[in-house]
């Protein structure tokens, strides 16, 4: 069961060098935002700390997370945090199943009370008692209450762990909502994004190792180091955007130059994530790199609130899908004009045909002032 | 109310009618500071806020700062509009009788007949705008809704502004309000409502110009000098309803200027 094992002795006997192990420390306290002195801090309690046990919950998902953790050119330290974390149990890697798959849970929470972790993807639906996802015979939540219930924390990876994430978007046939609303009260640390950036969930864990505590979050429970800071704020180009040089269609030249993708529907002005300095697959780029906007995959309800992906706004409810803020403000200006311009012409075509008083005076009063002024 | 002593009347407005037109101190000075505060800002704004949603202007060169510099204007006038706002809103309760709240709403009888009086006129129904010495009370509850929109665009624009701004204070007041209202509504909110303060300018320029044509009161002039020329028969109804002592109405270092300025 739980191993006396350290990352560092896991790494040693997967054949990563201490060089290579060392530059994983640095990287974490760099994601961490920790100053350089704590690299080896994390390479001691790496070295020291006994492997925490952990498990993995699959609810309502694409698997989108696990395959970020998995899917990478080579086995990284990421990886190895992550996946020999102790995991015993984890739906899509785990080699048991059926009943012995459901016993290695109910053993890590039976036995490892208070002290295991929790990681959970996907989202939890609470329709109809839940029936719509349901493993072993039992409901997402009352699998989620039970297990997270117990962990010393919980991280709750991806948007849909977060708030439903694309279950729970509009119209959420199956009542699905975020772990955090489905099971509160438990210590949670959200990782939103569509998926999660593997970086940041095993910032957290070392982060857990090292001092013993979760980083500081912010008021929805998502670590600061990675959610702290606007997209826009840190994206390489920002320059073009404060110069005025934007992309105006896809492939034009604005394009091929790398400028600013603001006029294609960029999230990136109201989106928080270190998207921009982590990068994914070892670094190597991020979606604005590569000449796309940004979707706010890490924002609240992503599919309902900063969709369309390449306009500017939302569309304003109850107009139809089509029409946007901007054609509806328009048109209330242009008829606001309209009716103005058709009121000034019906006063002057009433004062022609049915003069008042003052017209009558208007039309005789230069007759009797001319006189005067021209005596003067 | 037979004992007023009135100035006496302009002798130009004399001549036009038999009216015994009398120039009332009505807009003082932090109405007519805050209007056209007002009236600045939005028209900064709403040509800033259109770039900055849709730039229409795109510099290819190597050193500029378009939307850098276009931003920097925009956040300037909003501040300037949210004092504005703030004065207006201070002398909704210590300005003079025009400028309280109570002008805005239709509380007392003559209000009430001012509404179906005005939209009577708007309607083509009567030839002649209800006579009053303020607002008339279609246009009070008007610009309630205005001040109300320009309220929202100083709150989502404080929000928005607290998205890019560390400022701790302004994260304390507006940041919640992202938690509620996704940001994304905020920012449509703050765009459409743009919309609307430019209908509201267009009809408001309108009305302006056509009821100063039509009661000849020196409407159009009285937002820049806060003199209004109002006949005998209309300061004595408002002074009763007002229950208004005449040296409110007219103090007599005012009428003395608003002379020498008629000459």
């Amino acid at each position: 069961m739980a191993t006396e094992e350290s990352i560092l002795d896991t790494c040693r006997r997967r054949g990563i060098s201490r060089r290579r192990f060392m530059e994983f420390c640095g990287t974490m306290a760099a994601t961490l935002a920790l100053p350089e002195a704590y690299t080896q801090t994390i390479a001691k309690a790496l070295g020291q700390q006994r492997k925490p046990v952990m498990v993995w919950l699959e609810f309502q998902d694409c698997a989108g997370n696990t395959e970020s953790m998995l899917r990478s050119p080579h086995p990284t330290i990421e990886d190895i945090v992550l996946e020999t974390l102790s995991l015993e149990y984890h739906e899509t890697i785990m080699a048991g199943y059926g009943k012995h798959a459901e016993a290695a849970l109910k053993r890590v929470v039976d036995e490892e009370k208070g002290k295991y972790l929790v990681v959970v993807e996907g989202a939890i639906p609470t329709a109809d008692d839940g029936v719509y996802c349901t493993i072993g015979g039992r409901t997402a939540l009352d699998i989620a209450r039970e297990v997270c219930g117990g962990a010393a924390a919980t991280i709750a990876v991806g948007a849909c762990a977060w708030d439903g994430g694309l279950v729970r978007s509009n119209p959420n046939p199956t009542g699905a909502v975020g772990l955090h609303e489905a099971v509160p009260g438990i210590k949670i640390v959200n990782l939103p994004g569509c998926p999660h950036n593997p970086v940041n969930t095993a910032a957290v864990l070392v982060h857990y190792l090292t001092f013993g505590v979760l980083p500081a979050l912010d008021p929805e429970n998502r670590p600061l180091f990675a959610y702290g800071q606007l997209i826009h704020d840190q994206c390489e180009r920002r320059a073009h955007y404060d110069a005025g040089r934007y992309v105006q269609a896809w492939g034009d030249e604005g394009h091929r130059k790398g400028w600013c993708l603001f006029k294609m529907g960029c999230k990136g002005p109201e989106a928080n994530y270190n998207c921009p300095t982590v990068r994914w697959n070892n670094s190597t780029s991020w979606p604005v790199k590569a000449g796309h906007g940004c979707i706010a995959c890490a924002s609240s309800r992503f599919w309902d609130t900063k969709s369309p992906f390449y306009e500017r706004l939302p569309h304003p409810a109850g107009f139809g899908v089509d029409v946007t803020a901007g054609e509806i403000g328009w048109t209330v200006v242009a008829g606001v004009a309209a009716a103005t311009a058709a009121h000034a012409v019906g006063h002057v075509v009433r004062d022609h045909f049915h003069p008042g008083e003052d017209e009558v005076a208007a039309k005789e009063a230069p007759k009797t002032e001319k006189p005067t002024t021209e005596v003067h | 109310m037979a004992a007023i002593v009135r100035p006496a009347p302009p002798k130009k407005h004399a001549a036009v009618g038999e009216e015994h037109l009398v120039p009332v101190y009505v807009w003082e000075l932090p109405v007519r500071l805050s209007h056209w505060g007002i009236v600045a800002a939005v028209t900064v704004l709403t040509w800033t806020g259109l770039y900055m949603n849709h730039p229409f202007l795109i510099f290819p060169g190597p050193r500029q700062w378009t939307m850098g510099t276009v931003r920097f204007i925009h956040e300037l006038a909003g501040f300037e509009l949210i004092g504005a706002l703030m004065v207006r809103i201070y002398w909704f309760f210590a300005g003079n009788h025009w400028a309280r709240w109570r002008q805005f709403l239709p509380l007392t009888q003559r209000q009430r007949r001012s509404l179906k009086a005005m939209f009577r006129y708007y309607t083509f129904q009567q030839r002649k705008p209800f006579e009053q010495i303020g607002h008339n009370t279609l246009a009070g509850l008007t610009y309630i809704v205005v001040y109300f929109l320009i309220a929202c665009e100083c709150i989502t624009g404080l929000v928005l502004f607290a998205t890019v701004e560390g400022s701790p204070t302004l994260r304390f007041f507006v940041g919640w309000i992202p938690r509620v209202i996704d940001i994304q509504w905020i920012r449509m909110i703050h765009f459409l409502f743009l919309f609307f303060l430019m209908a509201f300018f267009i009809h408001h320029v309108y009305s302006a110009v056509l009821v100063a044509m039509t009661e000849r009161n020196a409407e159009m002039e009285s937002i820049f000098s806060g003199y209004k020329f109002v006949d005998d028969e209309t300061i004595d109804e408002e002074l009763k309803i007002a229950s208004l002592e005449p040296q409110q109405l007219f103090s007599k270092r005012k009428i003395h200027r608003t002379r020498d300025w008629d000459r």
